[in-house]
């Protein structure tokens, strides 16, 4: 018999309600991406979507270890000689306060097209207040 | 002895090659010359990668155990460990049908193979 694989009709997605305060960035993350991926699921098929939506709140509130704050830098260029940006994880905070989440998460889901819709299912919002309050009304129980 | 030429042979040929080479990108499914190089590429990893899917196959089993387990408080490798110790020979590509197919069945097996963690 056959492999089982996941059709498009076959998937659930439920929603899950996160909160990154005093988490440290890299585990929460991997927590993230798990579910966005669907690891979580039995019915998981790696050349379809299986994953659920994820709802982060207080990420201005996540941890990171050691120095990092001030040491880790993150990277862009903007295409014009000497246009190679840097900045630090504490500035980054200040200024974009999802941003580091929505970094970490990104650098572990697939760098494919499925990846990429997986991404626009995590939402992070830098407050405690979230716009997605209808969908955590009923399935109140499934968000942890 | 009737005379042979070539051009009626070649070009079987090349119909044949360029049959096979359909779908490749750009002038790889046009020119003989580079279809017959991704014609021999092609089929060399069709080869190869027929025999890793066993191996890739036995992977997805085992991630779709590993996330039923974990639904219901165990890890795989206590699962499995549960299992031989019980004596239960279910194969992984079974044990993922029924986390899939038959959930129930599934965590009954998860209480046998360790039942103390079970919540």
């Amino acid at each position: 018999m056959k492999t089982y694989s996941a059709r498009p009709a076959d998937i659930e997605r439920a929603w899950h309600l996160i909160d990154a305060a005093d988490q440290t960035l890299g585990r929460l993350s991997t927590r993230i991406a798990r579910l966005l991926m669907g690891k979580h699921k039995p019915m998981f098929t790696p050349s379809q979507d299986t994953g659920d939506f994820v709802v982060v709140i207080n990420a201005e509130k996540v941890r990171v270890t050691g120095n990092k704050g001030r040491q880790k830098l993150y990277y862009r260029h903007s295409g014009y000689p000497g246009g190679f940006k840097s900045v630090t994880l504490e500035k980054m905070m200040q200024d974009f306060p999802t941003r580091a989440i929505e970094h970490s998460v990104r650098g572990m889901l697939p760098h494919t097209r499925l990846g990429a819709r997986m991404k626009k299912r995590l939402r992070v919002y830098a407050g405690a207040a979230h716009p997605h309050e209808s969908q955590f009304q009923t399935e109140k129980k499934e968000a942890k | 002895m009737p005379r042979v030429k070539r051009g009626v042979t070649s070009h079987h040929r090349h119909k044949k090659v360029l049959g096979l080479t359909k779908g490749h990108q750009g002038t790889k499914h046009r020119l003989i010359r580079r279809a017959t190089e991704s014609m021999l590429h092609s089929l060399n990893y069709a080869y190869f990668h027929r025999r890793e899917r066993k191996g890739d196959m036995r992977r997805l089993w085992i991630l779709r155990v590993n996330a039923a387990c974990r639904a219901r408080g165990i890890t795989y490798s206590q699962f499995m460990d549960g299992l031989k110790k019980s004596g239960i020979e279910i194969n992984r590509k079974m044990l993922a049908d029924m986390a899939v197919r038959e959930p129930e069945s599934f965590s009954n097996l998860v209480t046998v193979a360790g039942g103390k963690t079970q919540d």
